[in-house]
């Protein structure tokens, strides 16, 4: 029977030379504790962060393409389209990755088809909104030049839409962002770990402000780096009109 | 304009790549170890995940029993902050993971759901073991630490309505703000005991994320906090933990609940591992670690590590 | 698939709770929504009126929607201390910005020569601004305060995790209400965001003017921060 009175009882260590005072106080920003965690907490959760939201917006956007183009070619499809995604949209997170986890369980696949679900109203929406907006004449002038319509769509339709894919794509990049903080309740994966578990250590206000601030800034960034996709792919089109 | 399109795709390949690279924290990597890799017994045994539920201990408890493995060789994964025992139970019993740290009274009282409550630490031990054996999982050795709830309340209030003893919450006029984990409200080793074992009418339940109520107590918006006997903010005895006389909360020693297919499939080193770490688990440490975390706020992982070390356990 | 209809049967004997918990999730919901409109509608019609400030305006829904609820929420908690003033202040910082944006876009581009016409027939500032411009104004402005609305109650969900009440209690609470009850708890929640998005899609249609009730004018007033989810 192993007792507190064993001959061999446990040697206690010193846990860590450079406690710091600052994060014993729980103020507001410990810069010395940031760094020193910065390479354990906060790039793995970064790296799965930017994963997470990768995965959820490209199949996103694959499927996504896939409904404008059929509802591009039939009509009548739109509103069930808009209808269901619309309503997956409507969904609190929580409550859909909790409806998930019965069926997919405390996975990253529950995660991912939830955002994924996420995405498909927006960028549906603005893909269809894209390929609409190419105006009439433009089409007619290029079936007038012999073109096929897989060559229409492919060679002026898609070009011309895609300021208001690219547009969509920035929105579900951020709203995706956000919304895979709440996938930790799910699976220790991305930023929402550290924002959890910052609150479950009576708040810890440097761990909480640095996952917070890493999630805005990488929304930030995607954001900003679509645009320059955008003026990259789209260089006749005035950057300005963003939406 | 088709060298642009290939040039973003290029790009949008690339960064996948570089995201997936770059996520490999992913906790199944073998620590690095200087015993040669040949004598090490765990070697070629097949991959277990590890589970833990959602409060610091717990974290402490699995990077323990995950490094003390990975330095014998095992290939250990870790899945951390899953939720309480209710769930994480039943991540075990789909094979989402295949083992966990858990408290021998909860096991008795919340997932066996007994109505007698176990006479002693050993007693709840082996009913705890019998049960897990019944449904196909083993209990390996419990340690000597043990973590029971618990009822705080700041020494201002526990003067004013003369609280020793949990029953004695019934002297408070009106209701009293009992702030615990969400589980807690229909736990008998929480709100349900309260009621059947001392009688108390008065809870006015608040469900709290665990790692909140000392915050909440602090602050008065609860009255009473449930914590663990453990936790790091009860050192010094800023608090007044009431007396538990009837015993709902049980004996709480830890032992390892493992599928007995993945014990048997990775062989006795890895039973003797986890026994060796067990052991070494008493009040004092696990109380040191408690407190390294959530007041130093260093890492599970970094205070695990050192105390293996300290122990020869890595 | 069972738990789906085993959450019905949950829902059914739980009435009181849900009832209760629906009660919370929408005290804190109407809070913050009814503050963030008095902070954010003035402000937003103000600035799209003298047309300035457009760089802020448009941004601060780009900023919104790049907050993540869970660490706004958390914030709350984190520097004004737990309890339901916090979070409700944490869900007026994510609902403000939209509404903000919304009503400057709306404002702000309104028809000119609408505009011009009421100046030309003598109508002072002010009165273009009540009788010209917030008329044209308001099914987008209404629109942001919709999608606003919609998004405070789905993220009230949250609340639940800080100790703020609301339906999120029983979603995050498997442990004593089960996997039907969190099913139960999850499609309530989502019942009422859906809800919430029809009734204010049919306020937006009563409150838009006869004239502008046309069907391009409803679909475009979707506006540009239509796209935040619920969180």
């Amino acid at each position: 029977m192993i007792g507190l009175l064993a001959a061999a009882g446990p040697v206690i260590p010193n846990y860590g030379g450079g406690a710091s005072t600052c994060a014993r106080a729980n103020k507001t920003f410990c810069m010395d504790w940031f760094r020193a965690n910065w390479s354990d907490v906060f790039v793995p959760a970064l790296g799965q962060h930017v994963k997470l939201t990768l995965i959820a917006v490209v199949i996103g956007f694959v499927i996504s393409s896939a409904l404008a183009l059929i509802a591009h070619r039939y009509g009548w499809a739109e509103t069930t389209i808009t209808v269901i995604s619309g309503t997956l949209y409507t969904i609190p997170s929580l409550a859909l990755f909790q409806l998930l986890v019965p069926v997919t369980g405390l996975s990253v696949l529950t995660v991912e088809i939830a955002l994924v679900s996420y995405t498909l109203l927006i960028l549906f929406r603005n893909m269809l909104a894209g390929l609409r907006g190419v105006p009439e004449d433009v089409r007619d002038a290029a079936r007038g030049m012999g073109l096929t319509d897989r060559q229409v769509l492919w060679r002026v339709e898609l070009p011309l839409a895609l300021p208001a894919v690219i547009a969509g794509l920035r929105i579900a990049t951020v709203t995706v962002i956000s919304l895979a903080t709440v996938a930790a309740f799910i699976v220790d994966e991305g930023l929402g770990g550290p924002i959890l578990r910052a609150i479950q250590s009576e708040v810890f206000k440097t761990e909480l402000l640095a996952a917070g601030a890493l999630t805005i800034a990488l929304a930030l960034v995607a954001d900003a780096l679509l645009v320059l996709v955008q003026r990259f792919l789209t260089p006749w089109y005035a950057a300005g009109r963003s939406r | 304009m088709r060298s642009r399109w290939l040039a973003v795709a290029t790009a949008l390949t690339l960064s996948t790549a570089l995201a997936a690279c770059g996520s490999s924290n992913d906790k199944s990597s073998s620590s690095a170890s200087t015993a040669t890799t040949a004598s090490l017994p765990g070697k070629g045994k097949p991959a277990v995940t590890l589970g833990d539920k959602n409060f610091t201990e717990q974290y402490v408890l699995g990077e323990l029993y995950a490094q003390a493995l990975r330095a014998k060789g095992f290939t250990v994964k870790v899945k951390s902050n899953i939720g309480s025992s209710e769930i994480t139970d039943k991540a075990l019993t789909s094979h989402q993971i295949d083992f966990y740290p858990e408290y021998t009274g909860v096991i008795t009282t919340e997932l066996a759901k007994m109505s007698d409550q176990p006479a002693s630490a050993q007693d709840t031990y082996d009913k705890a073991k019998a049960f897990e054996s019944k449904r196909g999982y083993a209990v390996l050795d419990k340690t000597p630490f043990f973590d029971a709830d618990g009822l705080a309340v700041e020494p201002a209030y526990a003067k004013k309505y003369k609280l020793v003893d949990v029953g004695d919450l019934k002297n408070v006029p009106g209701k009293f703000r009992f702030g615990a984990p969400p589980e807690n409200k229909t736990r008998y080793q929480g709100v349900v005991g309260m009621q059947k074992a001392y009688g108390l009418k008065n809870i006015d339940f608040k469900p709290l994320t665990i790692g909140l109520q000392y915050k909440a107590l602090d602050t008065g918006k609860i009255d009473v906090a449930a914590v663990f006997t453990t936790d790091a903010q009860l050192a010094g005895g800023k608090l007044t933990v009431l007396k538990d006389t009837k015993g709902i909360f049980g004996y709480q020693n830890v032992a390892p609940v493992v599928n007995k297919k993945v014990l048997a499939a990775e062989g006795p080193a890895f039973t003797a591992t986890l026994n060796a770490v067990s052991a070494k688990l008493t009040n004092a440490a696990m109380q040191s670690m408690n407190s390294a975390v959530d007041l130093d706020k260093q890492k599970p992982a970094v205070v695990a590590q050192k105390f293996l070390q300290a122990n020869g356990l890595l | 698939m069972s738990t789906f209809f085993d959450a019905f049967g949950f829902f059914f004997h739980h009435l009181s709770l849900f009832g209760s918990k629906t009660v919370e999730h929408l005290e804190l919901s109407f809070a913050a929504i009814a503050i963030s409109i008095v902070i954010a509608i003035p402000l937003g019609v103000w600035l799209g009126h003298i047309h300035r400030g457009s760089f802020i305006a448009i941004n601060l829904s780009n900023v919104g929607r790049a907050l993540p609820s869970l660490a706004i929420i958390a914030f709350g908690i984190a520097f004004l201390g737990l309890g339901f003033f916090p979070t409700m202040i944490a869900l007026v910082l994510l609902a403000a910005p939209i509404m903000l944006t919304n009503a400057y876009v709306a404002v702000d581009g309104v028809d000119r020569d609408a505009v011009d016409a009421a100046r030309g027939m003598g109508m002072t500032p002010t009165e273009v601004l009540l009788r010209v411009e917030l008329p044209l104004a308001l099914p987008l402005t209404f629109a942001g305060i919709r999608t606003s609305a919609v998004y405070v109650i789905a993220t009230a969900t949250l609340a639940a995790v800080v100790g703020g009440g609301g339906l999120g209690e029983i979603i995050v609470n498997q442990a004593s209400y089960g996997a039907e009850g969190v099913t139960a708890g999850a499609i309530a929640v989502a019942l009422l965001a859906l809800f919430a998005e029809l009734a204010f899609a049919a306020l937006q249609r009563k409150v838009t003017p006869k004239g502008l009730r046309t069907r391009e004018n409803l679909q475009r007033a979707d506006g540009p921060s239509a796209f935040t989810p619920g969180t």
